[in-house]
Protein backbone atom coordinates (compact mmCIF):
# COMPACT_ATOMS: atom_id res chain seq x y z
CA UNK A 1 0.00 0.00 0.00
CA UNK A 2 1.61 3.64 -1.16
CA UNK A 3 1.49 5.84 1.62
CA UNK A 4 0.29 8.51 0.25
CA UNK A 5 -2.96 7.01 -0.14
CA UNK A 6 -3.36 7.07 4.01
CA UNK A 7 -5.20 9.30 5.39
CA UNK A 8 -3.40 10.11 8.45
CA UNK A 9 0.23 11.99 7.88
CA UNK A 10 -1.45 15.37 6.53
CA UNK A 11 -0.06 16.96 10.09
CA UNK A 12 2.16 16.32 12.50
CA UNK A 13 0.28 15.28 15.13
CA UNK A 14 2.82 16.33 17.79
CA UNK A 15 2.90 20.29 16.59
CA UNK A 16 -0.79 20.34 15.83
CA UNK A 17 -1.15 19.34 19.87
CA UNK A 18 1.20 21.40 20.95
CA UNK A 19 -0.29 24.51 18.85
CA UNK A 20 -4.00 23.41 20.36
CA UNK A 21 -2.41 23.85 24.14
CA UNK A 22 -1.08 27.02 23.44
CA UNK A 23 -4.15 28.52 21.93
CA UNK A 24 -6.52 27.27 24.67
CA UNK A 25 -3.82 28.64 27.46
CA UNK A 26 -3.56 31.97 25.53
CA UNK A 27 -6.90 32.76 24.44
CA UNK A 28 -8.31 32.07 28.09
CA UNK A 29 -5.71 34.41 29.06
CA UNK A 30 -6.55 37.10 26.61
CA UNK A 31 -10.27 37.06 27.50
CA UNK A 32 -9.25 37.84 31.16
CA UNK A 33 -6.90 39.89 30.40
CA UNK A 34 -8.77 41.91 27.66
CA UNK A 35 -11.62 42.22 29.85
CA UNK A 36 -9.84 43.06 33.14
CA UNK A 37 -7.20 44.22 32.08
CA UNK A 38 -5.76 48.53 32.17
CA UNK A 39 -6.43 50.51 29.27
CA UNK A 40 -6.19 54.34 28.59
CA UNK A 41 -9.23 56.40 29.17
CA UNK A 42 -10.23 57.85 25.89
CA UNK A 43 -13.35 60.00 24.93
CA UNK A 44 -15.39 58.06 22.01
CA UNK A 45 -13.94 54.70 22.40
CA UNK A 46 -14.06 54.45 26.09
CA UNK A 47 -14.17 50.60 27.07
CA UNK A 48 -14.86 49.61 23.92
CA UNK A 49 -10.74 49.83 23.26
CA UNK A 50 -11.10 46.43 24.51
CA UNK A 51 -12.43 45.23 21.08
CA UNK A 52 -8.88 45.85 19.77
CA UNK A 53 -7.91 42.26 21.11
CA UNK A 54 -10.54 40.40 19.13
CA UNK A 55 -11.42 42.55 16.01
CA UNK A 56 -8.13 43.35 14.59
CA UNK A 57 -6.56 39.47 15.29
CA UNK A 58 -9.75 38.61 12.46
CA UNK A 59 -7.76 40.52 9.91
CA UNK A 60 -4.45 39.35 10.97
CA UNK A 61 -5.59 35.87 10.23
CA UNK A 62 -7.67 36.65 6.92
CA UNK A 63 -4.18 37.72 5.87
CA UNK A 64 -2.44 34.87 6.99
CA UNK A 65 -5.10 32.16 5.58
CA UNK A 66 -5.10 34.31 2.27
CA UNK A 67 -1.81 33.92 1.55
CA UNK A 68 -1.58 30.17 2.58
CA UNK A 69 -4.41 29.57 0.39
CA UNK A 70 -2.54 31.52 -2.66
CA UNK A 71 0.78 29.45 -1.98
CA UNK A 72 -0.73 26.17 -1.93
CA UNK A 73 -2.79 27.48 -5.02
CA UNK A 74 0.64 28.28 -6.46
CA UNK A 75 1.96 24.88 -6.01
CA UNK A 76 -0.92 22.85 -7.25
CA UNK A 77 -0.41 24.69 -10.14
CA UNK A 78 3.06 23.84 -10.28
CA UNK A 79 2.43 19.97 -9.74
CA UNK A 80 -1.11 19.60 -9.90
CA UNK A 81 -1.74 17.81 -6.43
CA UNK A 82 -5.16 17.28 -5.45
CA UNK A 83 -4.54 17.90 -1.62
CA UNK A 84 -2.93 21.05 -2.41
CA UNK A 85 -5.92 22.04 -3.99
CA UNK A 86 -8.28 21.07 -1.03
CA UNK A 87 -5.76 22.93 1.55
CA UNK A 88 -5.87 26.13 -0.79
CA UNK A 89 -10.19 25.89 -0.48
CA UNK A 90 -9.86 25.01 2.94
CA UNK A 91 -7.20 28.36 3.42
CA UNK A 92 -9.99 30.39 1.54
CA UNK A 93 -12.80 29.01 3.48
CA UNK A 94 -11.46 30.32 6.75
CA UNK A 95 -10.13 33.75 5.68
CA UNK A 96 -13.44 34.32 4.33
CA UNK A 97 -15.00 33.34 7.61
CA UNK A 98 -12.27 35.17 9.60
CA UNK A 99 -12.92 38.32 7.92
CA UNK A 100 -16.77 37.92 7.70
CA UNK A 101 -16.11 38.26 11.36
CA UNK A 102 -14.20 40.92 11.47
CA UNK A 103 -16.37 43.08 9.07
CA UNK A 104 -19.04 41.71 11.09
CA UNK A 105 -17.81 43.22 14.26
CA UNK A 106 -15.77 46.09 12.76
CA UNK A 107 -19.54 47.36 11.88
CA UNK A 108 -20.53 46.91 15.42
CA UNK A 109 -17.72 49.00 17.21
CA UNK A 110 -18.17 51.60 14.22
CA UNK A 111 -21.93 51.86 15.00
CA UNK A 112 -20.82 53.08 19.00
CA UNK A 113 -18.02 54.82 18.20
CA UNK A 114 -17.38 57.04 14.87
CA UNK A 115 -21.39 56.90 14.21
CA UNK A 116 -22.66 57.02 17.46
CA UNK A 117 -26.32 58.89 17.96
CA UNK A 118 -26.53 58.45 14.33
CA UNK A 119 -27.96 54.93 13.89
CA UNK A 120 -26.03 54.71 10.90
CA UNK A 121 -24.01 50.70 11.00
CA UNK A 122 -22.93 51.23 7.91
CA UNK A 123 -21.08 54.34 6.27
CA UNK A 124 -19.06 53.56 3.11
CA UNK A 125 -15.61 54.23 5.10
CA UNK A 126 -13.02 53.26 2.59
CA UNK A 127 -11.78 50.57 4.85
CA UNK A 128 -15.18 48.93 5.46
CA UNK A 129 -15.84 49.15 1.62
CA UNK A 130 -12.68 47.94 0.12
CA UNK A 131 -12.99 45.39 2.74
CA UNK A 132 -16.45 44.11 1.60
CA UNK A 133 -15.22 44.13 -2.00
CA UNK A 134 -12.01 41.76 -0.64
CA UNK A 135 -14.42 39.35 0.89
CA UNK A 136 -17.09 39.64 -2.21
CA UNK A 137 -13.86 38.64 -4.49
CA UNK A 138 -13.46 35.64 -2.26
CA UNK A 139 -16.70 34.82 -2.31
CA UNK A 140 -16.41 34.78 -6.01
CA UNK A 141 -13.56 31.53 -5.46
CA UNK A 142 -16.21 29.71 -4.17
CA UNK A 143 -18.56 30.75 -6.80
CA UNK A 144 -16.07 29.75 -9.48
CA UNK A 145 -15.24 26.25 -8.01
CA UNK A 146 -18.70 25.10 -7.74
CA UNK A 147 -19.48 26.63 -11.13
CA UNK A 148 -16.92 23.27 -12.46
CA UNK A 149 -17.98 19.97 -12.34
CA UNK A 150 -14.38 18.22 -13.28
CA UNK A 151 -12.31 18.24 -10.41
CA UNK A 152 -8.91 18.76 -12.62
CA UNK A 153 -9.79 21.78 -14.40
CA UNK A 154 -12.16 23.43 -10.96
CA UNK A 155 -8.22 22.89 -9.24
CA UNK A 156 -6.47 24.80 -11.69
CA UNK A 157 -9.14 27.63 -12.90
CA UNK A 158 -9.41 28.20 -9.70
CA UNK A 159 -6.08 28.29 -8.16
CA UNK A 160 -5.71 30.74 -11.17
CA UNK A 161 -8.36 33.30 -9.67
CA UNK A 162 -7.15 32.75 -6.37
CA UNK A 163 -2.93 34.04 -7.34
CA UNK A 164 -5.11 37.13 -8.59
CA UNK A 165 -7.54 37.46 -5.92
CA UNK A 166 -4.79 37.24 -3.24
CA UNK A 167 -3.19 40.28 -5.42
CA UNK A 168 -6.15 42.47 -4.36
CA UNK A 169 -5.35 41.53 -0.60
CA UNK A 170 -2.65 44.34 0.62
CA UNK A 171 -4.53 46.97 -1.66
CA UNK A 172 -8.01 46.83 -0.67
CA UNK A 173 -6.62 46.16 2.94
CA UNK A 174 -4.01 48.73 3.17
CA UNK A 175 -2.99 50.69 0.25
CA UNK A 176 -6.69 52.23 -1.40
CA UNK A 177 -7.79 53.06 2.04
CA UNK A 178 -4.72 54.79 2.99
CA UNK A 179 -5.52 57.14 0.02
CA UNK A 180 -8.50 58.16 1.01
CA UNK A 181 -10.27 60.02 4.00
CA UNK A 182 -11.20 58.19 6.39
CA UNK A 183 -11.88 57.27 10.20
CA UNK A 184 -10.37 53.94 10.39
CA UNK A 185 -7.05 53.99 12.07
CA UNK A 186 -4.23 53.51 9.47
CA UNK A 187 -6.19 56.40 7.29
CA UNK A 188 -4.67 58.62 5.25
CA UNK A 189 -1.18 57.40 4.87
CA UNK A 190 -1.25 57.16 9.17
CA UNK A 191 0.46 53.85 9.82
CA UNK A 192 -2.38 52.24 12.09
CA UNK A 193 0.44 50.40 14.72
CA UNK A 194 3.50 53.09 15.64
CA UNK A 195 5.02 53.46 18.46
CA UNK A 196 2.41 56.13 20.14
CA UNK A 197 -0.86 54.40 18.40
CA UNK A 198 -0.72 51.06 21.23
CA UNK A 199 -0.47 51.82 24.91
CA UNK A 200 2.25 49.79 26.69
CA UNK A 201 -0.14 47.78 28.95
CA UNK A 202 -2.56 46.76 25.54
CA UNK A 203 0.52 45.49 23.39
CA UNK A 204 1.02 42.90 26.53
CA UNK A 205 -2.42 41.61 25.54
CA UNK A 206 -2.90 42.73 21.68
CA UNK A 207 0.49 40.73 20.20
CA UNK A 208 -0.58 37.33 22.12
CA UNK A 209 -3.79 38.03 21.10
CA UNK A 210 -2.72 37.90 17.57
CA UNK A 211 -0.47 35.47 17.79
CA UNK A 212 -3.66 32.92 19.29
CA UNK A 213 -5.87 33.87 16.96
CA UNK A 214 -3.46 33.05 14.42
CA UNK A 215 -3.25 29.53 15.91
CA UNK A 216 -7.15 29.46 16.37
CA UNK A 217 -7.29 29.97 12.59
CA UNK A 218 -4.53 27.27 11.54
CA UNK A 219 -6.29 24.42 14.03
CA UNK A 220 -9.59 24.98 11.81
CA UNK A 221 -7.65 25.27 8.93
CA UNK A 222 -6.24 21.79 9.67
CA UNK A 223 -9.51 20.01 10.88
CA UNK A 224 -11.32 21.07 7.55
CA UNK A 225 -7.90 20.34 5.35
CA UNK A 226 -8.19 16.44 6.86
CA UNK A 227 -12.10 15.93 6.64
CA UNK A 228 -11.44 16.95 2.48
CA UNK A 229 -8.95 14.79 2.62
CA UNK A 230 -11.31 12.17 3.85
CA UNK A 231 -13.56 12.66 1.77
CA UNK A 232 -11.53 12.72 -1.21
CA UNK A 233 -10.00 9.45 -0.53
CA UNK A 234 -13.27 7.83 0.19
CA UNK A 235 -14.62 9.46 -3.17
CA UNK A 236 -11.42 7.95 -5.15
CA UNK A 237 -12.47 4.72 -3.26
CA UNK A 238 -16.08 4.67 -4.69
CA UNK A 239 -14.38 5.06 -8.02
CA UNK A 240 -12.70 2.50 -7.55
CA UNK A 241 -8.65 3.56 -8.04
CA UNK A 242 -7.86 4.73 -4.67
CA UNK A 243 -4.35 3.38 -5.78
CA UNK A 244 -3.80 5.31 -8.70
CA UNK A 245 -3.77 9.06 -7.99
CA UNK A 246 -2.27 8.28 -4.99
CA UNK A 247 0.00 10.90 -5.25
CA UNK A 248 -1.72 13.41 -4.45
CA UNK A 249 -0.88 13.86 -1.06
CA UNK A 250 1.53 16.43 -0.34
CA UNK B 1 -32.45 50.51 42.57
CA UNK B 2 -34.46 52.64 44.70
CA UNK B 3 -38.09 52.48 45.01
CA UNK B 4 -40.33 55.77 45.25
CA UNK B 5 -42.94 55.16 47.73
CA UNK B 6 -45.72 57.38 46.36
CA UNK B 7 -45.80 60.83 48.50
CA UNK B 8 -49.23 62.76 48.12
CA UNK B 9 -46.50 65.61 47.47
CA UNK B 10 -44.66 64.24 44.68
CA UNK B 11 -46.73 64.71 42.04
CA UNK B 12 -50.56 63.92 40.81
CA UNK B 13 -49.09 61.33 38.20
CA UNK B 14 -50.08 58.22 39.65
CA UNK B 15 -53.56 58.75 41.58
CA UNK B 16 -56.29 56.13 40.90
CA UNK B 17 -58.55 56.50 37.89
CA UNK B 18 -56.08 59.14 36.32
CA UNK B 19 -55.09 58.68 33.05
CA UNK B 20 -52.02 56.52 32.16
CA UNK B 21 -48.83 58.67 33.02
CA UNK B 22 -47.14 59.58 29.35
CA UNK B 23 -43.11 59.39 30.85
CA UNK B 24 -41.05 56.93 31.39
CA UNK B 25 -40.07 57.94 34.84
CA UNK B 26 -43.46 57.64 35.75
CA UNK B 27 -42.95 54.26 36.08
CA UNK B 28 -40.05 53.94 37.64
CA UNK B 29 -39.73 51.35 40.59
CA UNK B 30 -37.03 51.63 42.73
CA UNK B 31 -35.88 51.47 46.49
CA UNK B 32 -35.21 54.61 48.31
CA UNK B 33 -34.57 53.27 51.38
CA UNK B 34 -31.96 50.87 51.31
CA UNK B 35 -32.41 47.63 53.42
CA UNK B 36 -30.25 47.30 55.98
CA UNK B 37 -28.22 44.56 54.16
CA UNK B 38 -24.65 43.74 55.34
CA UNK B 39 -21.98 43.66 53.16
CA UNK B 40 -21.84 41.02 50.57
CA UNK B 41 -20.31 37.62 51.17
CA UNK B 42 -18.21 35.30 49.37
CA UNK B 43 -19.33 34.86 45.57
CA UNK B 44 -21.34 38.01 45.91
CA UNK B 45 -18.19 39.97 46.90
CA UNK B 46 -16.09 38.86 44.45
CA UNK B 47 -18.69 38.68 41.52
CA UNK B 48 -20.62 42.14 42.73
CA UNK B 49 -16.65 44.05 41.90
CA UNK B 50 -16.31 46.77 39.32
CA UNK B 51 -19.80 47.26 37.96
CA UNK B 52 -19.89 43.00 38.12
CA UNK B 53 -17.50 42.50 34.68
CA UNK B 54 -16.51 39.39 36.45
CA UNK B 55 -20.00 38.23 35.63
CA UNK B 56 -19.42 38.88 32.05
CA UNK B 57 -15.93 36.99 32.12
CA UNK B 58 -17.52 34.54 33.89
CA UNK B 59 -20.22 34.48 30.88
CA UNK B 60 -17.71 34.51 28.19
CA UNK B 61 -15.00 31.48 29.51
CA UNK B 62 -18.01 29.87 29.95
CA UNK B 63 -18.69 29.83 26.18
CA UNK B 64 -15.23 29.65 25.45
CA UNK B 65 -14.72 26.21 27.33
CA UNK B 66 -17.39 24.94 25.17
CA UNK B 67 -15.78 26.04 22.03
CA UNK B 68 -12.94 24.58 23.17
CA UNK B 69 -14.32 20.81 24.13
CA UNK B 70 -16.23 21.24 20.11
CA UNK B 71 -12.44 21.60 18.87
CA UNK B 72 -11.24 18.66 21.30
CA UNK B 73 -14.14 16.63 20.22
CA UNK B 74 -13.97 16.98 16.77
CA UNK B 75 -10.28 16.59 16.68
CA UNK B 76 -11.16 12.73 18.31
CA UNK B 77 -13.81 12.14 15.46
CA UNK B 78 -11.16 12.69 12.95
CA UNK B 79 -8.76 11.01 14.51
CA UNK B 80 -11.01 7.61 14.68
CA UNK B 81 -12.32 8.44 11.34
CA UNK B 82 -8.79 8.32 9.74
CA UNK B 83 -8.26 5.30 11.65
CA UNK B 84 -10.86 3.89 10.17
CA UNK B 85 -10.84 4.63 6.42
CA UNK B 86 -7.60 3.09 6.67
CA UNK B 87 -7.84 0.09 7.95
CA UNK B 88 -10.29 -0.57 5.43
CA UNK B 89 -8.13 0.65 2.69
CA UNK B 90 -5.65 -1.60 3.76
CA UNK B 91 -7.91 -4.49 4.00
CA UNK B 92 -8.90 -4.00 0.55
CA UNK B 93 -5.65 -4.44 -0.73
Amino acid sequence: MPSQVQTQGLVSRRLYRVVRGTVVVVLTGILIAGLLGKIPQLDILEQSARNLYFHVPMWFALMAATIVSAYHSAQHLRHGDRIRDLRAREAARLGLIFGGLGIVTGMVWARFTWYEGTGVWWNFDPKQSMAAVLLLIYGGYFVLRDAIDAPRTRGRIAAVYNLFAVVTMPFLLYILPRQMPSLHPGGEGSPAFSQTDLAPAMRWVFYPSVLAFLGLCWLLYTQRVRLAWLREVLRQKALGNAHGDGDAAH
Amino acid sequence: MTIHPLRPSDSAALRPGQERPDTTTAYDSTWTEQPAHSAPEGLDRIMGQDGKIYVVLAVVLLIWIGVVALLFRTDRQIDELERRVDRSISENE
